[in-house]
């Protein structure tokens, strides 16, 4: 059985004159373990498409099953109570809530539906802080980062949680090339190493190197389905 | 962690915090100071009543305030100590008359005539000397607020009220009534001043003995004097204010300029969490898209609110205690019951709260899928 499944998932969207579909009918199967990269051109539906399967919007048809379980329909407490436990996403732009420290930031993931911290989780924060090289920012500002810096704490903000399924939208877009470079590193470890599902929205080819899979959609349609290695592991640590 | 969020939102949005801050302290401060008015005004209109003494009050049928009593006969007072549970009864007598001041002029002042040697009615604190100068058959007690209007008479000096000769004994504190200055003398002394006819008088208070059940002894009160009216003090105290509140347009002027402050602060309220929300619109859909229900951001928003209505009640009360003890003593009628601070605290809160919904409603529509663009 299949992680994470889509079941002829199509979707549409309506300007109040007229429905336009922009994902037709889609199956995929996600495993562990990998990193997948999907890409294409700008309005190819490849953010609604991960937009589903982050249980963040809603399907117009078909299914999403998760773990066995059927997950299309969920309410809204029990999709977002999945999602607190299921998934990390890490966006375009690092969105890191300004006034909240690094640390706060990475806490409100873990306890956004007002959990209690752990006790370990001071300990967790600082040693996953300092494995994406962000030693001694944890009680800084968001602002008092750099780009490349804000990104790996939001990354650390959603691994904070033990996702299983990691879902990344442009995670390099606004990053120069080094920073770019050491974030797919760091995607590509977690996925790798940790066995977590890794999901990256990119239609930036210096990331395609780092994919396990590569999912290329065009006009709402997977035009391509390729599971070779781009890569080998060792080369990109 | 959603209340540490909140705070650290309060402190970081510097100028949207600001700005409802200013809205809670505008609600505390301004309707603070209305009722402070309003409370010290409705003690004037009962200060009689209120410093009494007397646990009822006996003045002619069909009295709407302690103020507008048909004379009564002397002879209720017999009539009441003829009553086991009555401790006391003692005739007051209310008029009007002219005070001659010290320049010669004439000011209108409320007597109030205190049978001797008990006093009771009379004046209940001083400034300078004290009830027992009201033993002289001439000694009046003016207030120590009203001395200016009244030419700055000095102990011993002697004036003419209504062309009787008076002499300032004692200089009361706290005496002032809502229909103007009050002055004190004798009853013998008030009776010469407005001229009623011998054995008539404005009311007769009544002591009741200690340990006798009030409402019986009110009642056998009535039942022995069914032609005059009765009044527990604290009911009498309540009729008056209940006039002069409706009748006089007070009730309609506070109440609007109150409804005005609580408005304001709504709108001020409203508007800076409105573009406090906005402005974190997308920190609300991130929180929703990490796990956040819409409850989580609810709970966001509302200890938002709570922290700067608890921050602004508190500045609130601090100016209004500072105004409160700067005009303490003054001729500014202003007082709080106790129990009004925490009544204003949850109005403030309320209100607030109220303010904050249509913010609440622009955060709770931030929708997760809105990060992924």
């Amino acid at each position: 059985m299949p992680f994470l499944k889509l079941e002829n998932i199509a979707r549409d969207f309506s300007d109040g004159r007229q429905i336009r579909r922009v994902l037709f009918p889609t199956n995929l199967e996600f495993e562990p373990g990998a990193l997948t990269v999907l890409s294409g051109p700008s309005g190819s539906g490849k953010t609604t498409l991960l937009s589903i399967m982050g249980l963040v919007l809603r399907p117009s048809e078909g299914s999403l099953y998760l773990e066995g379980r059927d997950v299309t329909t969920l309410s809204d407490n029990e999709a977002a109570k999945l999602r607190l436990q299921k998934y990390g996403y890490v966006f375009q732009q690092p969105m890191l809530i300004e006034g909240l420290s690094v640390m706060e930031n990475i806490a409100l993931a873990f306890a956004v539906q007002g959990a209690h911290l752990p006790d370990h989780f001071r300990d967790k924060t600082e040693g996953l802080l300092k494995s994406l090289g962000l030693e001694e920012t944890s009680h800084m500002q968001p602002r008092l980062l750099s780009g490349g810096m804000k990104q790996r704490a939001s990354i650390a903000r959603a691994l904070i949680k033990d996702p299983a399924i990691l879902l990344c939208d442009e995670p390099t877009s606004a990053l120069d090339a080094e920073s770019g470079q050491a974030v797919m590193a760091i995607l590509k470890r977690i996925a790798l190493e940790e066995g977590r599902i890794v999901v990256v929205v990119s239609h930036d080819a210096r990331v395609f190197p780092y994919a396990d899979r590569l999912l290329k959609i065009e006009n709402g349609t997977i035009v391509a389905n390729t599971h070779e290695r781009y890569v080998e592991a060792k080369e990109v640590q | 962690m959603r209340s540490l969020t909140a705070f650290r939102m309060v402190v970081h949005d510097r100028s949207s915090t600001a700005g409802a801050l200013l809205g809670v302290v505008a609600i505390v401060f301004l309707v603070g100071q209305q009722l402070s008015i309003l409370f010290g005004l409705l003690n004037y209109m009962s200060v009689l009543v209120d410093h009494s003494g007397a646990d009822a009050w006996i003045m002619s049928a069909n009295v709407r305030n302690a103020d507008a009593g048909n004379l009564i006969s002397g002879r209720y007072v017999d009539r009441a100590m003829g009553l086991a549970e009555v401790k006391w009864a003692e005739p007051i007598l209310i008029g009007s008359g002219l005070l001659k001041t010290s320049d010669g002029s004439f000011e209108s002042v409320r007597v109030v005539g205190v049978r001797r040697p008990r006093l009771a009615g009379g004046p209940w604190d001083f400034a300078k000397a004290d009830e027992r100068a009201l033993l002289d058959f001439e000694a009046v007690t003016v207030d120590r607020l009203d001395l200016d209007k009244l030419g700055n008479p000095v102990l011993g000096q002697v004036t003419e009220i209504g062309d009787r000769r008076v002499r300032v004994g004692a200089i009361s504190e706290g005496a002032r009534g809502f229909q103007g200055t009050l002055v004190f003398a004798s009853l013998e002394k008030v009776k010469e001043i407005v001229r009623t006819p011998s054995g008539r008088y404005s009311a007769i208070l009544i002591r009741f003995q200690p340990d006798v059940d009030k409402e019986t002894a009110l009642n056998n009160l009535r039942a022995v004097m069914p032609e005059q009216t009765v009044y527990a003090t604290d009911e009498l105290s309540r009729l008056t204010q209940r006039y002069y509140f409706t009748n006089t347009g007070i009730g309609g002027s506070f109440g609007f300029s109150t409804t005005i402050a609580v408005l304001i602060g709504i709108i001020i309220i409203s508007l800076t969490m409105y573009a406090s929300v906005l402005s974190r619109a997308q920190d609300f859909a991130v929180m929703r898209a990490i796990g956040g229900r819409r409850r989580d951001i609810a709970v966001v928003v509302f200890s938002e609110v709570l922290i700067i209505a608890g921050i602004g009640v508190f500045v609130g009360f601090l100016m209004l205690a500072t105004l409160l003890n700067a005009t303490h003593g003054s001729a500014i009628p202003s007082y709080f019951p106790k129990y009004v601070p925490p009544i204003l605290a949850g109005v403030a809160l309320a209100v607030s709260l109220l303010g904050s919904l249509i913010a609440l409603r622009v955060a709770l529509k931030a929708e997760p899928a809105s990060v992924f663009h």
